[in-house]
């Protein structure tokens, strides 16, 4: 187990530059999630992380020791690939057991890891399996066993779950969280599913364009989203966004949509006049007679809720609730946003105000 | 329709292996008849067996030499070929050379041009050049299999890229992660997964060192000369010695079928299936 510091980190390819100068602090026995849209460099940090990437700029140690020079054998390193990577020619047992048969150690002890890993991922009877006598699910916890295996000072994930059906993606999110519960080593974890990170992380690192935008636990991040990518981001369906100014109006202050509607906010949160983006996440909006008259265009019963996609004037607004509604598309219906959990950002900067 | 299959595909094997097969039973029917037989009474059939064709080309202390060159010289070339190529795929595969598309086109380029016109430089080298005090690469077993080299080479390179380029680059990072060196990888990794690409490779090659003739004939004179060219000498001012080079012409097949029946056990398709999800 092991700390891991990534201090401005640059990756150049060539003349066009990915990575521009990116910081992360990784506690020891960590989850932290890089999540972040795609191509905005994740895969390419976690695998300056793993050594398979030249690093062009900065300083990455792992276990307070500087690897930019280290070769991946020697970093103490597993990594989930996000297609397995699985030897085709060896059967489970081996896949599993290459990394120690690689450092020579005795079949005994190779044998016991393995057997125990396998007891772990539940794979015992499979260890006489190839890879492609596996389905997609069995090869997932193959690639996973081969990494467990190791005991390195930290696994490393690419995006391992993203092959898999929506179903399987879920068991196996538990399985990796009680996995990471039960053996405590650090990981980093890449993905641009924000529910996985949301569910599994103890730490998100979201990155765009090869910066990183905000780093913070899930719910901080769900809560105090740093800048209007942050708040878009996170947050499933996405935060609604409106733009237009704050305005004084009878000694209060409100929000005033570009198309003109008028929508509650806190007092204090900007200056009168100053134009900015409102926020407000669909499930923070409730259907209530004091509302505000907005009409329904599309309804979406998924059984447990209800998606409301509407307008207000011209603005469109997408609300989520528990009931289940009568209303047709083209009615209206009364939405009540809460004021206090209406997010401000600054138009200009996108940053939180 | 489905019952008629078996039946159908066993007729079309059965003639598809007739015709492939009747050259060699004709050979070896020459092969077992006296001189005198073969041009008055030619006959397709087997009535007399005469073995005295190959006790003459075994008994011969010069063609066993022979012989012995070409299995050395194929065999060595073919070896030495396929290591080399198998390193050198592994490169432009797998690592980032500069202009390597163009290496990669330009090794071919000596097999655009006939052989025969290779002659010429190739005798003076060999005779002029690789010269060491009295000893001379001409004639040498040497000489014929650093030669086929620079023929074998190219064309196993290109054999042998799709191979290694269609094994996926994960499992190198995932080797070496696992802790492997380059050369761990190579040998845990890359080579199974090659097998089928450098079992044929190798046969290719083999064969072709195997049968050339042209560059034997003139780079070679008697230490160094393989089965192929020797098989020529039985062609005489005098006349052709046809039994005979029937004969020599069976055993020549044999080492050949060796060869193919050890290697084409690793021809094997689909090896690298499951290793990552497409
Ligand atoms: N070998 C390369 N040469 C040039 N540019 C590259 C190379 N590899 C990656 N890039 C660029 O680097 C950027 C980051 O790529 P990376 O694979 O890290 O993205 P990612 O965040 O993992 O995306 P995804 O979610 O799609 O996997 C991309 O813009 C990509 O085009
Ligand atoms: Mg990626």
């Amino acid at each position: 187990m092991a700390e891991v510091t990534v201090r401005n980190i640059v990756k150049r390819y060539g003349s066009a530059q990915v990575i521009h100068g990116v910081n992360v602090d990784i506690a020891d026995g960590e989850f932290v999630i890089l999540v972040g849209p795609s191509g905005c460099g994740k895969s390419t940090l976690l695998r300056m992380i793993a050594g398979l990437e030249a690093i062009s700029g900065g300083e990455i140690s792992i276990g307070g020791r500087v690897v930019n020079d280290v070769l991946p054998k020697d970093r103490d390193i597993a990594m989930v690939f996000q297609n397995y990577a699985l030897y085709p020619h060896k059967n489970v047992a081996d896949n599993m057991g290459f990394s120690l048969k690689i450092k020579g150690r005795p079949k005994a002890e190779i044998d016991a890891k393995v057997k125990k890993a396998a007891e772990i991922l539940d794979l015992g009877k499979l260890l006489d399996r190839f890879p492609k006598q596996l389905s997609g699910g069995q090869r997932q916890r193959v690639a996973m066993g081969r990494a467990i295996v190791r005991d390195p000072q930290v696994f490393l994930f690419d995006e391992p779950l993203s092959n898999l059906d929506a179903k399987l993606r879920v068991a196996m999110r538990v399985e990796i969280k009680e996995l990471h519960q039960r053996l405590g080593t650090t990981i980093v974890y890449v993905t641009h599913d924000q529910i996985e990170a949301m569910t599994m992380a103890d730490k998100i690192v979201v990155m765009r364009d090869g910066k990183v935008e905000q780093v913070g636990a899930p719910l901080d991040l769900y809560d105090n989203p740093g800048n209007v990518f942050v708040a878009g981001f996170i947050g499933s369906p996405a935060m609604n966004f409106i733009k237009g100014k704050i305005e004084a109006k009878n000694g209060r202050q409100v929000f005033v949509s570009d198309t003109g509607s008028v929508l509650p906010v806190e007092e204090g949160r900007a200056q009168s006049g100053q134009p900015v983006i409102y926020g407000i996440r669909p499930e923070h909006i409730d259907i209530a007679p004091d509302g505000l008259p907005a009409t329904v265009s599309v309804l979406e019963p998924t059984g447990s809720e209800t998606q409301i996609f509407a307008r207000f004037g011209e603005d469109a607004i997408d609300a989520i609730v528990k009931d289940r509604l009568t209303v047709r598309p083209g009615e209206e219906v009364r939405l009540k946003i809460d004021p206090r959990r209406v997010h401000i950002f600054d138009r200009q900067s996108g940053a939180r105000l | 329709m489905r019952a008629n299959r078996p039946v159908f595909s066993i007729l079309l094997w059965t003639l598809l292996s007739l015709l492939t097969l009747f050259p060699i039973y004709w050979l070896f029917v020459i092969s077992v008849k006296p001189a005198v037989e073969l041009f008055t009474t030619p006959s397709l059939l087997l009535e007399t067996v005469y073995w005295k064709n190959y006790v003459k080309v075994l008994g011969d202390d010069t063609l066993r030499r022979y012989m012995f060159n070409s299995i050395v010289i194929s065999s060595g070339n073919a070896v030495l070929v396929t290591v080399l190529a198998f390193m050198a795929c592994y490169a432009l595969s797998r690592f980032d050379l500069a202009g390597k598309e163009n290496i990669f086109f330009w090794t071919i380029t000596n097999r655009m041009a006939p052989a025969a016109v290779f002659l010429l430089p190739f005798f003076l080298l060999f005779t002029q050049v690789f010269v060491i005090g009295e000893w001379k690469l001409y004639d040498t077993r040497t000489g014929m299999i650093l030669l086929y080299c620079t023929f074998n080479l190219p064309f196993a390179i290109w054999t042998l890229r799709p191979t290694i380029d269609a094994i996926p680059k994960e499992l190198d990072e995932a080797a070496t992660v696992d802790g492997a060196t380059t050369w761990q990888v190579i040998r845990e990794v890359i080579f199974p997964l090659a097998r089928p690409g450098l079992a044929v490779t190798l046969i290719l090659t083999w064969v072709f060192a195997w049968n050339e003739f042209l560059l034997a004939a003139t780079l070679t004179s008697f230490n160094a000369r393989t089965i192929t060219t020797g098989l020529s000498e039985y062609v005489t001012t005098t006349g052709t010695e046809w039994g005979t080079m029937a004969s020599i012409a069976i055993i020549t097949l044999i080492p050949a079928l060796l060869i193919f029946s050890i290697v084409q056990r690793h021809i094997v398709a689909g090896l690298t299936f499951g290793a990552v999800k497409e």
